[in-house]
């Protein structure tokens, strides 16, 4: 089972995905958020990016969704909508659960889906260990490229994370 | 708004397409986008009404679509090319997906619905940034990846667009109305001509950002945004009216004026590429947009229009300065005998 880790994972992403797309209250879509966060990490610490998906945890799930969840605790509704509340929304979960459950019979199924790019069987994703690659971990050093021949992209980064603010603040003003 | 902080969003919008026009890795174009995107949804909603902000959510959730659209194309792009630079999109079906994602961009049919809705419900002078300056960055990377555009698409979107864009805006009266299906048959006149020669694109582009500008800026002008509102300028400013006279015709592609250039241009490439029937059925569907043009100027200029006799008389607010608007008048009219300098664009 650990050599098709990443898989399973990937699985577990996309039924967090269509857990949230399928419109609950936010509190509970906040909920699916923090699993599909965590699995997107493990994803990613599965690649050899350690410090990416610690990364991830640290400010996505313990900074962004927190706040996200002390602000929809506060514009909570008396009787938050869940996935078994509204047959809408259980329809939808259904329905994107049932897609994904035949796509993942297809997979074992068969030798090779080829949709968009071929994907050949769940021994696709796993991570064979091919000895060194190198005496830097890639993904440290790329890290440490953002911010010394990226530094045009952090600057831009940057000025839209500025002007986002701005832009939230001025549309949520009103007159 | 705060003018600081006004001043700060609309120079991200500038910033953005700037990025746009000038990177060369996927992922700073699609940085650019998003951030031109992001900035123009405050500049879109100036006036507090719901009506903008209807507008400014139509707007915000198609171009969020095409933005996921144009990186789910780069993400497929870079699997079966291995890099990120802007040279030639390496999979069919990469730059299928990138051609519907600048569509969508651009207002092309048949993503063209949100065109006219947006455009109705903000305000003038932002409808005038959103119809221009937001076609450039779209624009220029459909020029970038021009040779490797399947065609059969391209020329189907660019054809049925011009057939849109003159049909939708026949049984319209409000201005930005006709301003947004005028915008989404010029998009497919460029699109048209963009895989045969893609300077011709850039050409018809400047025509139409200044025949749409001088348009726009005649409209704030006589603060005009109806018909009937418009047939009233010959009371405020008689000399507007043969402005508009002038300039409406030159947006139909009349022939001394500026705005047959690019026509004339782009039929004469079309037919050098041995079609013929394309070029004769979108110079057809070009009269349908003369018409809707010449009904403007027949209820402006060239006749009083009927209405009570208390509306004659347009209340007189303060003149408002536009900067530039007599070049642009002569710029969006008589640059036609400057055809032979086009020469200098190989």
């Amino acid at each position: 089972m650990m050599t098709y880790i990443v898989f399973i994972l990937s699985v577990i992403f996309v039924v967090s995905f269509v857990g949230f797309s399928s419109k609950p209250s936010p509190i509970y879509g906040g909920l699916v958020l923090i699993v599909s966060g965590g699995v997107g990490c493990g994803i990613i610490v599965n690649f050899g990016g350690s410090f990416l998906g610690l990364m991830v945890f640290l400010i996505y799930l313990g900074g962004m969704l927190v706040v996200f969840g002390y602000t929809t605790a506060m514009a909570t509704e008396q009787y938050p909508e869940v996935w078994v509340s509204n047959t809408t929304v259980m329809g939808v979960f259904l329905l994107g659960l049932l897609m994904e459950v035949m796509l993942v019979l297809y997979v074992l199924k068969s030798e090779e889906v080829g949709v968009v790019f071929k994907f050949s069987g769940v021994g696709d994703w796993a991570i064979y260990d091919t000895g060194d690659s190198g005496v830097f971990s890639e993904e440290i050093m790329g890290v440490a490229a953002l911010y010394s021949y990226g530094a045009w992209v952090v600057i831009v980064t940057g000025w839209s994370l500025l002007v986002g603010v701005l832009v939230i603040l001025e549309v949520t003003r009103g007159d | 708004m705060n003018p600081l902080i006004f001043t700060t969003i609309l120079m991200t919008v500038l910033l953005g397409t700037m990025i746009v026009m000038m990177s060369s890795h996927w992922l700073m174009i699609w940085i650019g986008f998003e951030m031109n995107l992001l900035a123009i949804i405050p500049i879109l909603m100036k006036k507090y009404n719901p009506r903008t902000m209807e507008a400014s959510t139509k707007y915000f959730l198609t171009q969020a679509t095409a933005s996921m659209l144009l990186m789910m194309a780069i993400i497929i792009n870079l699997m079966h090319s291995g890099q990120w630079t802007i040279t030639k999109v390496f999979n069919p079906t990469a730059s299928i997906i990138m051609t519907s994602a600048l569509a969508m961009k651009l207002g092309l049919t048949p993503f063209h619905f949100w065109v006219p809705e947006v455009t109705q419900g903000i305000s003038l002078t932002s409808g005038l940034i959103l119809l221009t300056w937001q076609k450039l960055a779209p624009m220029s990377i459909l020029y970038q990846i021009s040779p490797s555009i399947n065609l059969n698409i391209l020329l189907t979107m660019a054809v049925l667009s011009i057939l849109v864009g003159g049909w939708g805006g026949l049984n319209q009266t409000q201005l930005r109305k006709i301003m947004a299906y005028s915008s989404i048959a010029h998009m497919g006149w460029m699109t048209a001509v963009l895989a045969y020669n893609p300077t011709l694109t850039m050409l018809n582009m400047l025509i139409y950002i200044m025949m749409t500008l001088t348009m726009f800026m005649l409209f704030i002008h006589s603060s005009s945004t109806t018909t009937l509102s418009l047939s009233h300028t010959w009371n405020k400013t008689p000399l507007t009216t043969t402005l508009i006279l002038i300039t409406l015709l030159s947006m139909g592609g009349l022939p001394p004026l500026s705005g047959f250039m690019p026509k004339w241009m782009i039929i004469q490439e079309l037919t050098k590429n041995n079609s013929i029937i394309l070029p004769t059925l979108m110079a057809i569907m070009a009269l349908l947009n003369l018409y809707f043009y010449m009904r403007l100027t027949y209820s402006t200029s060239l006749t009083m229009f009927p209405s009570t006799n208390n509306m004659k008389m347009k209340w007189q607010f303060e003149t408002k300065r536009i900067t530039f608007l007599p070049p642009l008048i002569v710029m969006s009219s008589l640059l036609l005998p400057l055809t032979p300098m086009l020469s200098i664009l190989d």
